[in-house]
């Protein structure tokens, strides 16, 4: 075992990367014999992808907001917040589809800049933070729409160009797009100051701030990113699945956040993994999908995530007591 | 004083690289007051701490009423009635006094909490010490003194026939220490036996009838109060040890320019118009007792916690600090007493601590320049001989001594022009202390002006120029090197300030 984590290419990749890796084609493999082979084609993988999409950017953003060592929330609702109000400006005020996905990220990162100005600037714990920002997401879709489910626009539709950003002729465009983020994403994280204040605040604040560093404003940073992808999110969500309602969301904030510590970001801080994070929501969405294909209870999926989320943290918590 | 009631002999205890007592002895009366005297890190809490079953002793007797005994937690020492009054309070604001006070152990009428019966007995408690506390009274509207009465009072109801006091007047005013006296003295004249830790020398001349001298963990003799001066107790607490190569004379440059000068600073309770100027190419020693202020002074300094009143110079020009990252623009930086908490990311490498201060001057633009940031990183283990297999080791993995000098590299990559080292060498081993020396006097020699707070005597002696003394966070005293020895310096450390 030891001598496999000490293999340069091993690490290289990352030890917990190839086993995730591992764990998501045996997943595969099983759903394929499972379901008699129903899971070879292209369509159940597809279906899978458009459930990775969104889920990946909301991933991706929490991923930023627990390497400062904090949490968020309150993303699954500020998701469907974007939606709502960006389809109910495109379907009832007539803004031009251009303009409703602008105002998806602008919500998205609006309450990304709320958040991290009460997390950073007032201390406020940002667990309060972002379930009063859930809240408040919810309460402002609800209001804004006057409780009513908002549909977007079939590919044929009027503003159904915005479809092609998931799927273009059969090819998954969102893919491409997911992973373009990611990799900047990756540079930002590792290669950029930002990346660097944040996991280093992530890991021990009062020492960074005392070597003169901006730490408020860099911790800030995280939560405004955080909101950006958001807004991406729920771009994509709709792409795929057309209908948000109001007074919901919530059921992704647990997926998300599951994502994101089975790829290796530590819920204390100061460690984050983008790669991990993007196999971690593969591995989900695929299991969403297997579940679906096989009939089973929906609920089930509840229960598996709330599962992987302890036995990540767990795993994290065991990690460092060994380190220490 | 009556019978012995408590004798402590020849307890042993080691941490894992610390001989914390070598044979340490005490003798408690009864009806008298002892005191328990040392320097910082001399092993007074740790003897208590033994002794009310925190800690484990490697050997050694206690016998408490004429039985050997041996406690394995507070609660059975406190059932036997040892029971400490802690410098810190252990109370619960929110609750009543009498609520405090039988705290654990509340009287029950069926499930129900009896609140009426531990008020009157709180009540007839209070009586019995002469002292007007009302127990309905909710604790955190009390003033501190009357807050440590009650913890007294909590003693006292364990049925305490001993009690240790752990610098009980650190937090009093003149009156509330004139009543704690009384309780005090009350105490004795009922038989119990008191053992009272303290700085203050004053206090131990006016309440106490004997005194136990403790140094480096070793137990140095005990007088009796009366028949004996401030100056035996402090020559007692310092010893006669010949240190090595002591500075003998102020090493700056004649006529060196003033880079840093603090004018009546004041910050919160314990930095209380405290002014001083630092030299270029000077090592300016802080020495005091422990809670004196110092560090508090260097964190007010650094903008780590916020100035009340006070002017800071630096180079001749006055200026602002209210975060660290202005007192980084001005060139200060700080080397934190607790490095791991204060000084290093753990979770990072070498390179990227040793860029912290500075990441600006390692990017293009938003991007790290990493290997820019790579290069500074490897020139600063060269030149400070930092052991690491590498700058790309998680300084996680480097010992205590290579990890300050990865701070030290953070400051001198951004070429910090006065450095305020902080205990520089606690938590260090010889070697890597003489290292650590060499350096500082190296770094002083090339034109940094450097403040150092010690509590080490050894230390300040060695290393410092000049000396600033301070206690009860007001600045007692200031001594060249030339004029300066153990004695002068406990004298200020332990001035009784009015």
């Amino acid at each position: 075992m030891e001598s496999i984590k000490q293999n340069p290419l091993v690490k290289k990749v990352g030890f917990n990367r190839i086993v995730l890796c591992i764990v998501l084609l045996l997943l595969y493999a099983l759903f394929c014999v499972l379901t008699g082979g129903s899971f070879l084609g292209t369509r159940r993988i597809l279906s899978a992808l458009n459930y990775a999409y969104f889920l990946g950017f909301l991933s991706l953003a929490v991923t930023f907001v627990i390497a400062t060592g904090g949490i968020d929330f309150s993303i699954g609702p500020v998701m469907f917040c974007c939606a709502l109000m960006a389809g109910f400006s495109f379907n009832i005020h007539g803004v031009p589809m251009g303009a409703a996905l602008v105002i998806s990220l602008v919500v998205g990162l609006a309450f990304g800049i709320f958040n991290g100005y009460l997390v950073a600037y007032w201390d406020v714990p940002s667990f309060i933070t972002s379930m009063a920002s859930m809240n408040i997401a919810k309460g402002l879709a609800s209001v804004f729409t006057q409780t009513q489910s908002v549909s977007w626009p079939q590919l044929d539709g009027d503003g159904g160009w915005f479809r092609n950003l998931v799927t273009m002729n059969g090819i998954p465009v969102g893919l491409v797009i997911l992973l373009v983020i990611a990799v900047i994403c990756a540079v930002i994280l590792n290669k950029t100051k930002m990346g660097r204040y944040i996991l280093s605040l992530g890991s021990n604040k009062e020492a960074v701030r005392l070597s003169g560093v901006n730490v408020k404003k860099w911790e800030m940073s995280a939560y405004i990113l955080c909101g950006l992808l958001v807004g991406i999110a729920a771009i994509f969500f709709v792409g795929a699945y057309t209908t948000v309602q109001p007074g919901y969301g919530d059921q992704y904030n647990n997926e998300a956040i599951a994502g994101c510590v089975m790829g290796g970001t530590s819920m204390a801080g100061g460690l984050a993994s983008i790669s991990g994070t993007i196999i971690g929501v593969l591995i989900i969405s695929l299991l969403q999908e297997g579940i679906m294909a096989l009939s089973l209870d929906k609920n089930l999926q509840l229960i598996i995530t709330g599962v992987i989320v302890i036995v990540a943290v767990f795993a994290d918590v065991v990690a460092r007591r060994r380190k220490n | 004083m009556g019978e012995v009631i408590l004798t402590m002999k020849g307890i042993d205890k080691s941490f894992p690289g610390v001989h914390a007592l070598d044979h340490v002895d005490l003798e408690v009366r009864k009806g008298e007051v002892h005191a328990l005297m040392g320097e910082n890190g001399a092993g007074k809490s740790t003897l208590m701490k033994v002794l009310t079953g925190i800690y484990k002793k490697d050997s050694g007797t206690i016998t408490y009423e004429g039985k050997e005994v041996e406690f394995h937690n507070t609660r059975e020492a406190q059932d036997a009635g040892i029971v400490i009054v802690h410098q810190e309070l252990n109370m619960l604001g929110d609750l009543t006094v009498a609520q405090n006070v039988f705290i654990g152990r509340e009287f029950k009428k069926g499930i129900r909490i009896d609140d009426k019966k531990m008020n009157e007995e709180a009540r007839k408690l209070f009586d019995r010490m002469h002292i007007d506390i009302d127990p309905t009274e909710t604790m955190s509207r009390l003033t501190v003194g009357k807050q440590q009465m009650c913890e007294i009072a909590k003693a006292i109801s364990h049925d305490a026939k001993v009690i240790i006091f752990d610098e009980p007047s650190a937090a009093l005013t003149e009156n509330e220490i004139e009543e704690l006296f009384k309780i005090i003295r009350d105490l004795r004249k009922q038989g119990l036996g008191i053992v009272y830790i303290s700085h203050r020398m004053d206090e131990i001349k006016v309440i106490t009838d004997r005194v136990t001298v403790m140094r480096d963990g070793t137990y140095v003799g005990t007088l009796i109060t009366k028949d004996s001066t401030k100056d035996d107790i402090i020559n007692m607490m310092v010893g006669r040890v010949i240190y090595e190569d002591p500075k003998t004379q102020n090493m700056t440059p004649k006529g060196s320019p003033v880079v840093l000068k603090v004018d009546h600073l004041n910050a919160g309770k314990m930095v209380r118009d405290v002014s001083f100027e630092l030299h270029k190419g000077e090592i300016l020693g802080f020495s005091g007792l422990m809670g004196a202020g110092r560090t508090e002074t260097m964190r007010a300094l650094f903008g780590a916690d916020p100035i009340d009143s006070g002017d800071i110079y630096i180079n001749g020009k006055k200026v602002i600090i209210r975060s660290p990252q202005d007192a980084v623009r001005h060139g200060i930086g700080y080397l934190s007493e607790d490095r791991k908490r204060y000084g290093i990311v753990v979770q990072k490498t070498v390179a990227e601590n040793t860029t912290m201060a500075d990441l600006d001057d390692y990017s293009n633009g938003p991007f790290i320049n990493k290997r820019k940031e790579h290069d500074v990183a490897e020139k600063f283990v060269k030149s400070l001989d930092t052991k690491t297999p590498g700058v790309d080791q998680l300084v996680v993995n480097l010992s205590g001594g290579n990890q300050q000098k990865v701070v030290i590299a953070k400051w001198l990559t951004r070429n910090s022009d006065i450095l305020i080292f902080d205990e520089p060498t606690r938590g260090i081993d010889v070697g890597a202390k003489n290292e650590i020396y060499k350096l500082m006097n190296q770094l002083a020699a090339e034109g940094k002006a450097i403040i150092m707070v010690s509590s080490e005597m050894t230390e300040i002696l060695r290393m410092s120029d000049r000396i600033v003394v301070m206690c009860e966070g007001k600045k007692t005293g200031e001594l060249d090197i030339s004029e300066a020895t153990q004695e002068n310096i406990m004298n200020m450390a332990t001035r009784e300030i009015d």
